[in-house]
């Protein structure tokens, strides 16, 4: 049994992987708990789908690396997002909705030219072995930045999201961190998109929040249980993924969904 | 009370989770060792010599080129479900494969997108490539790397392969060569039925649903009129099949060559809105893994096309 479990990190790839999953899962907790708390949901899963989008550009621009034009189209359609939503002028779901689907469909529009989809189409459920060391590095920087904005804003996150008004008028600069909040969720998604997938990606940041919410009591429990079912998936399904020869991305929000579940269940019967 | 509830609650799950996930992969896992193919039984031999060739045409070619020689092993990484090679992402499956292995095969010309990843990670591995000192047709800017299914270049690929055992294991080198030049023996005759078929048709027009049959074409001497790149599952745009069927009739072209899986959609459109007639060949990147298994694949291929075409020239 020891040996079975040893022979994961023989090879590079599965360090790689699990460094990766290992850094990317606690901030899929923590910016997930934040998605849930303000029904950001559609927001995130309209970023995931840009991605199509940014790559198509960077490919029509000629841009060798079509990672750097998919985060800059990512952050581009948040600050977007964003100021279409302050705008409170139509139902935000529908025009996140229409903006997700309208950026898909150019995406595939370019991408499917010349009948060459299937270059693309690893990104749609994601492809573990592609990690490579610069993108760790890359997502380690984000953690750090991430928990940093963590520690100066989350009340100040928490308080524009119970109430606006009263946030701004003691003096938080609702603008500055929703901003900062919306490019570091651009950033996580687009970094993680080539292993985890665009189907999926939403999923793994919904899910480990999702369930945290059916039974936490208070902010505290609500961010610590998010980030421990986060990590969990993360590593179960990845080990899981490697055993069985299937894509890890479904793996983990399989085990992801499970934890949901029987939350939702614990949740329901406590109150 | 009900915070510690919940902290229990949580540790049950997760156990549970974690016991149920790993048991059960461990069954899989299991099975997955004992089922494994004989070849790799003792596989943990230092002295063997352990091959792993890239995809079907180069799995056949190796398999014959080692027949008989004691102590080399050989494996072929993952088939690719869909499709072509190109693109192929390696699975977990095939990085256990490659960091076992001392020497790689593949067909080059750019099939094996991975080979570069592969020769970074794995620096001392040693990468045959079928396609060295062959001539490849062009596709656009690109080469065009099919070239098994020529077989007086696939006779080439197998001598290549050879020499490169030859080269890595000298011991053995006699062995490897008159293997080759046996194999080649036999692939002979496919090469001269193809041969005797170009004498008949060469310089009719043609039209390929697949980049592999451009070969096929050329060993025909035939004209390729247009090439629409059906390898794998993919959409069709109506501009695209309003193209075919007017270079159908444009050159007068009485021949469609497509591959069964993928190409028999517009295929089936071919046939129902043209003069021409489709049909159906084997582009041999997969199929099954014996010795003979690319002769009498080739052969059926060479029957249909020489069936057809008679078919349809009347000749």
């Amino acid at each position: 049994m020891a040996g079975y479990f040893s022979e994961i990190f023989r090879y590079d790839f599965m360090i790689r992987a699990f460094v990766a999953i290992l850094v990317i899962t606690p901030l899929f907790g923590m910016l997930g708990t934040m998605i849930v708390h303000r029904k950001m949901a559609y927001f995130s899963d309209a970023l995931g789908h840009s991605a199509l989008t940014g790559i198509a550009i960077g490919v029509v621009c000629g841009i060798a690396d079509t990672s750097l034009s998919m985060v800059i189209f990512a952050v581009v359609f948040a600050f977007l997002l964003n100021q279409i939503n302050r705008k409170r002028l139509v139902a935000t779901d529908t025009l996140i909705s229409v903006f997700a689907s309208c950026s898909t469909a150019i995406g595939l529009a370019i991408l499917s030219f010349g009948g060459n989809f299937s270059k693309y189409s690893a990104l749609l459920v994601g492809d573990i072995l592609s990690i490579t060391s610069r993108e760790i590095i890359y997502l380690m920087v984000i953690f750090v930045g991430t928990l940093v904005f963590w520690f100066l804003a989350i009340n100040k996150l928490n308080a524009i999201s119970v109430n606006p008004t009263l946030a701004k008028s003691t003096n938080i600069s609702v603008r500055v961190i929703e901003d900062v909040f919306a490019i570091i969720i651009a950033l996580v998604v687009t970094l993680s998109i080539k292993w985890i997938g665009i189907l999926l990606i939403n999923a793994l940041l919904i899910l480990p929040a999702a369930s945290a919410r059916n039974i936490s009591m208070n902010m505290r429990e609500y961010h610590g249980y998010a980030i421990i079912f986060s990590v969990f998936s993360g590593v179960i399904g990845l080990v899981m993924s490697y055993f069985n020869n299937v894509a890890t991305g479904p793996m983990i929000v399989i085990i992801a969904s499970v934890i949901y579940f029987a939350t939702y269940i614990y949740g329901r019967k406590r109150r | 009370m009900k915070k510690n509830n919940t902290g229990i609650f949580v540790g049950i799950l997760l156990i549970v989770i974690t016991l149920v996930s790993f048991s059960s992969t461990f069954f899989i896992y299991k099975r997955g060792i004992d089922g494994r193919s004989t070849q790799s039984q003792n596989s943990e031999a230092q002295d063997t010599i352990k091959i792993v060739t890239s995809f079907y045409p180069m799995y056949i070619a190796t398999m014959n080129v080692i027949d008989g020689i004691e102590g080399v092993e050989l494996e072929s990484l993952s088939e690719p479900q869909t499709g072509c090679l190109h693109d192929y992402v390696l699975q977990p499956e095939d990085m256990k494969h490659l960091s076992n292995a001392d020497l790689l095969i593949v067909n080059g010309g750019g099939i094996e997108s991975f080979i570069q990843e592969v020769a970074e990670t794995y620096p001392d591995l040693v990468i045959i490539q079928a396609c060295k000192g062959i001539e490849l047709l062009a596709d656009g800017d690109e080469e065009n790397a099919h070239a098994w299914m020529d077989v007086s270049l696939y006779e080439k690929q197998v001598a290549n392969i050879a020499a490169g055992l030859a080269d890595y294991d000298s011991a053995h080198a006699d062995k490897y060569m008159s293997n080759a030049s046996a194999y080649e023996k036999r692939l002979q005759p496919l090469a001269d039925r193809m041969a005797s078929l170009q004498q008949k048709y060469a310089g009719e027009n043609i039209i390929i649903f697949h980049e592999a049959y451009d070969y096929v074409a050329d060993a025909l001497g035939m004209e390729v009129a247009f090439v629409m790149d059906l390898d794998e599952e993919r959409q069709i745009s109506a501009g695209e099949q309003k193209e075919v069927l007017s270079a159908i009739s444009e050159n007068d072209v009485k021949l469609v060559l497509a591959d069964e899986t993928y190409g028999k959609k517009m295929g089936d459109v071919v046939d129902a809105d043209s003069a021409a007639t489709t049909i159906y060949i084997d582009p041999l990147t997969r199929g099954e893994y014996y010795k003979d298994s690319y002769i009498e694949h080739m052969n059926e291929n060479i029957d249909i096309l020489e069936r057809a075409l008679a078919d349809v020239y009347g000749k």
